[in-house]
């Protein structure tokens, strides 16, 4: 039997001194969710630990607790992550926003888990540099949570996710043990550096971060954004396979279906785009002259593939018009419809047109809006299903076309998430995707790490039950 | 206490509007509080969540949810930060005149009677009379007071009666605002505000029967501001003017509200923008001019910003102060009712001035609060070189002299 509340908080208090314990319900309301924001769980407690030294503090004393224990970033993630699902302490990391170096000339910073994503490339900006992943929650997310989901974002399409500019990870055990996996030389030293890819997309089920070292690059000399729109989907999915194909390599393809483009023009952002058209956004950059002579390569192949209206520019006010339409659209979701629900399934990008089609249909059948706005160069779909969770059988219709969608995304040769995370959310599906052997390693990992799955329980594998 | 709104409590219960909230987090960025604390309640997300679940019955009344409700600024940055245009503002200010009615939260004394005072501007004015002829000495009256030069015994209106029959503009028909405390205390900045004005050819009116704008009100929870509002409506709309102008943010977002939709009120800056204003000239200056944005001129108005024609205008090498779209802790009545938050945010703010470019350097607002939010980072010993703070309006002043 876990203890009870009131015998937790004293020995709460007791572990973090001079940081915050939070027991009332009005304290424990704002920690209810993350941003999937109509699944609620109310933790027992939170607690605020005032630095690293106390969280590590509370770490080692956390296991004796005998209750969940769940680490919080900015509680931006999509996926029912940093929730108490089965009860216990979400420990928040916001005071842990230290910048404590950065390595102009090694390429290299070390960050604690709690800065804000955006916090760190304004830090970057001055000496040239940038920390590639960018999810579009990069004003608040935090990097802790970033590493625990492996985000993604629109550049990482040639950029790659998280786990590339992941150097090393410091992680705390709840056997009160510190370690280091990894670090700024690249893994030269006594810790087992690959063992930070375990760390990497664990989704706070093994160890509690405190601090990384991250991979940084020189900003790009020169940036060219593209934007264009097709009559259907298929013209569209033949513009997606040029640019993938071509060597310019572009960072970002990004897509806006229909559906969300008539959004965005019967809103305040509109843009002036064709209501029925499909928007296809691509973005090339390096040095300016190795650029420059791509442009008109790149507008060909949007053309040629059956855009007659190809925009693009070099200059950051006219780049930052073209992206409006598609950075407005995820937020107009929430203007248009009390709840949404977003997947974030990864298919191969030649079964695009065809999986599209079967979730609109699916969609259309249940009488449930479906807007898709995603990372189409990556194959990472972003259906967003807009409901209302105050609606008798709405949420139950949206899950039924989510689990439906699921099974025609494994068929295609896809699987459940590129960036979002599997959390409480798409636990359910694993066994859709992985057999029993490979679920008998996966649930070997976090028993290895944390025995008594005391940390995030009831996150990815459905059966990853605390039991003290 | 007047009855002539709806008491808070007794209005539509607005949760309804609590489930545009899709908790994406955004606003957690923008927000001072949840930067100051790191606490999620201590956030619009997270008060927004207090709030809908208290109505829903979830969780009871709870002093926490006072408590988190009562640290909020007001400074909607929230708003601007916000994808799905959540009304935060609004639900704010509802909730916090609901506090208020149920005892949930006490507005400082000093707001309580400044509330009562500026509902009677005759008063108030003849009352701040020695306020007026002490700012003059600089003696320290309170921490938040600057030093200043207001006619003490002209009004603004009469003042703008008698410089309008001497120069006669053809221009556009503006009426001003002249609000409460500036033309109480302040009365200088309104008076530079009608010279520069005509002196750009514009024809300005200042209507003796307005009144306050109800944002005091609205920023204190002390509510009732319908009758406020009616007032100035019957003040402004007979007029036929093209906009009734405000030369402070707060209390130009509140008229905004209560004319709209039949008469245009805007930000004065704003509106000089558009005619590209007459160059002041500053030859061999050293001076530089580091200008904030009032919360309530970027997030409250939605404005982009205080024109940089106006800014070019004044003559001065100037730059945005850093993070100038960030609330400087003032809030419109926070500094006093919440001292010390305030003033963690503002040292964070000001701490650029202790080292910045230029002789002298100037800290350019558009906000009276604002103004002596600024100044006190003197006062409280957070920024320790001289520096002036002025409205912009100031520098534009055909009468002031160079440098200041």
């Amino acid at each position: 039997m876990p203890a009870p509340t009131s015998a937790l908080l004293p020995r709460l208090h007791a572990l973090v001194p001079r940081g915050r314990v939070f027991s009332s319900p009005a304290q424990l309301a704002g920690y209810a969710s993350d941003a999937l924001g109509y699944k609620s769980y109310t933790p027992d407690a939170v607690v605020l630990p005032a630095d690293a030294e106390e969280l590590a503090a509370f770490m080692q004393g956390a296991r004796s607790l005998g209750v969940p224990v769940i680490l919080r970033g900015a509680g931006t993630s999509l996926s029912g992550g940093p929730v108490a699902a089965q009860g216990g302490v979400v420990v928040h990391t916001s005071s842990l926003k230290a910048i404590r170096s950065i390595s102009p000339d090694g390429f290299w910073c070390e960050v604690e888990c709690g800065v804000p994503l955006n916090t760190l490339d304004a830090a970057l900006k001055p000496h040239g540099l940038f920390y590639p992943p960018d999810p579009s929650s990069g004003p608040v997310c935090t990097l802790g949570g970033n590493v625990a989901t492996n985000a993604g974002g629109a550049h990482c399409f040639r950029y790659g996710v998280t786990s590339n500019y992941v150097l090393g990870v410091e992680a705390l055990l709840l056997d009160g043990s510190l370690h280091r996996f990894g670090g700024p030389a690249g893994g030269r030293g006594h810790w087992r550096e690959d063992w930070k890819r375990f760390m990497i997309g664990s989704e706070g089920t093994l160890a509690a971060f405190t601090r990384f070292w991250l991979r940084l690059l020189p900003l790009p000399e020169k940036v060219w954004t593209f934007r264009a729109t097709y009559p259907d989907l298929r013209s569209i999915e033949a513009a997606i396979h040029g640019l993938v194909a071509h060597s310019a390599y572009p960072a970002a393809i990004e897509m806006l279906d229909p559906r969300a483009v008539t959004i965005v023009e019967n809103s305040p952002m509109a843009v002036g785009l064709p209501r029925d058209s499909f928007l296809l956004l691509t973005e090339i950059d390096g040095p300016a002259p190795l650029v420059d002579a791509r442009v008109e390569p790149i507008a060909e192949i949007l053309r040629s593939t059956g855009s007659n209206d190809v925009a693009f520019s070099d200059q950051d006010h006219l780049r930052q018009k073209l992206w409006k339409a598609r950075k407005a659209a995820g937020g107009l979701l929430g203007q248009i419809s009390p709840d949404f629900l977003v997947q974030d399934a990864v298919i191969p990008k030649r079964a695009l047109a065809d999986i599209l089609q079967f979730l609109y249909d699916e969609a259309d059948a249940a009488s449930i809006p479906a807007v898709n706005l995603f990372h189409a160069g990556d194959g990472n779909l972003h259906p967003n299903f807009l409901f209302d969770s105050r609606k008798p059988g709405d949420l139950e219709k949206v899950e039924l076309i989510s689990a439906r969608l699921m099974q025609r995304v494994l068929d295609a040769g896809g699987t459940l998430s590129g960036e979002h995370g599997i959390g409480n959310d798409k636990a359910a599906y694993m066994p859709l995707v992985f057999g029993p052997d490979s679920l008998r390693l996966q649930w070997a990992v976090p028993a290895a790490f944390n025995p008594a799955h005391q940390l995030n329980p009831l996150k990815v594998l459905t059966a990853r039950r605390f039991t003290p | 206490m007047p009855t002539d709104t709806p008491s808070a409590a007794s209005a539509p219960n607005p949760a309804a509007a609590f489930s545009n909230c899709t908790h994406c987090g955004f606003c957690l960025a923008a927000c001072p509080t949840y930067q100051l604390s790191g606490d999620e309640n201590n956030s619009p997300r997270g008060r927004l969540r207090l709030w809908s679940e208290e109505a829903a019955g979830r969780i009871p009344e709870d002093p926490w949810t006072d408590f988190y409700t009562a640290e909020c600024i007001g400074c909607l940055a929230c708003e601007s930060a916000c994808p799905a245009n959540v009304p935060y503002g609004r639900l704010f200010e509802h909730t916090r005149q609901a506090h208020v009615e149920a005892g949930r939260f006490s507005p400082h004394p000093l707001l309580r009677l400044a509330a009562a005072a500026v509902r009677h501007p005759r008063l108030l004015n003849l009352a701040l009379l020695p306020a007026r002829i002490l700012r003059w000495t600089g003696l320290p009256l309170h921490r938040l007071l600057f030093r200043g030069s207001p006619p003490v015994l002209q009004s603004t209106a009469s003042y703008a009666r008698a410089l309008m029959e001497r120069h006669r503009p053809t221009g556009p028909r503006v009426a001003l605002l002249t609000g409460c405390l500036m033309e109480g205390l302040f009365r200088e900045i309104n008076a530079a505000t009608v010279r520069v004005l005509i002196e750009n050819n514009v024809q300005v009116f200042i209507p003796e029967s307005q009144g306050c704008c109800g944002a005091f009100h609205e920023h204190t929870g002390l509510g009732n501001t319908a009758s406020l509002h009616e007032a100035n409506r019957r003040a402004f709309q007979p007029l036929d003017v093209d906009a009734v102008l405000s030369n402070s943010a707060g209390c130009g977002y509140a008229l905004a509200r209560s004319l709209a939709p039949d008469t245009p009120a805007r930000d004065v800056l704003s509106f000089l923008g558009d005619l590209r204003p007459i160059q002041r000239a500053r030859p061999s200056s050293n001076a530089r001019l580091y200008v904030d944005l009032p919360c309530h001129l970027v997030h409250g108005q939605k404005e982009p910003g205080i024109p940089a024609s106006v800014l070019d205008a004044t003559g001065y090498q100037w730059e945005l102060a850093p993070n100038a779209r960030d609330c400087c802790g003032s809030g419109g009545v926070y500094n006093i009712q919440e001292p010390e938050n305030a003033r963690t945010i503002l040292a964070s703010k000001s701490a650029f001035l202790n080292t910045a470019q230029g002789d002298p350097v100037i800290l350019g607002t558009s906000n009276h609060v604002c103004m002596m939010q600024w100044h006190s980072a003197a006062t409280s010993g957070l920024v320790h070189r001289p520096y002036l703070v002025r409205h912009i309006l100031q520098l534009l002043d055909p009468l002031s002299p160079s440098d200041t």
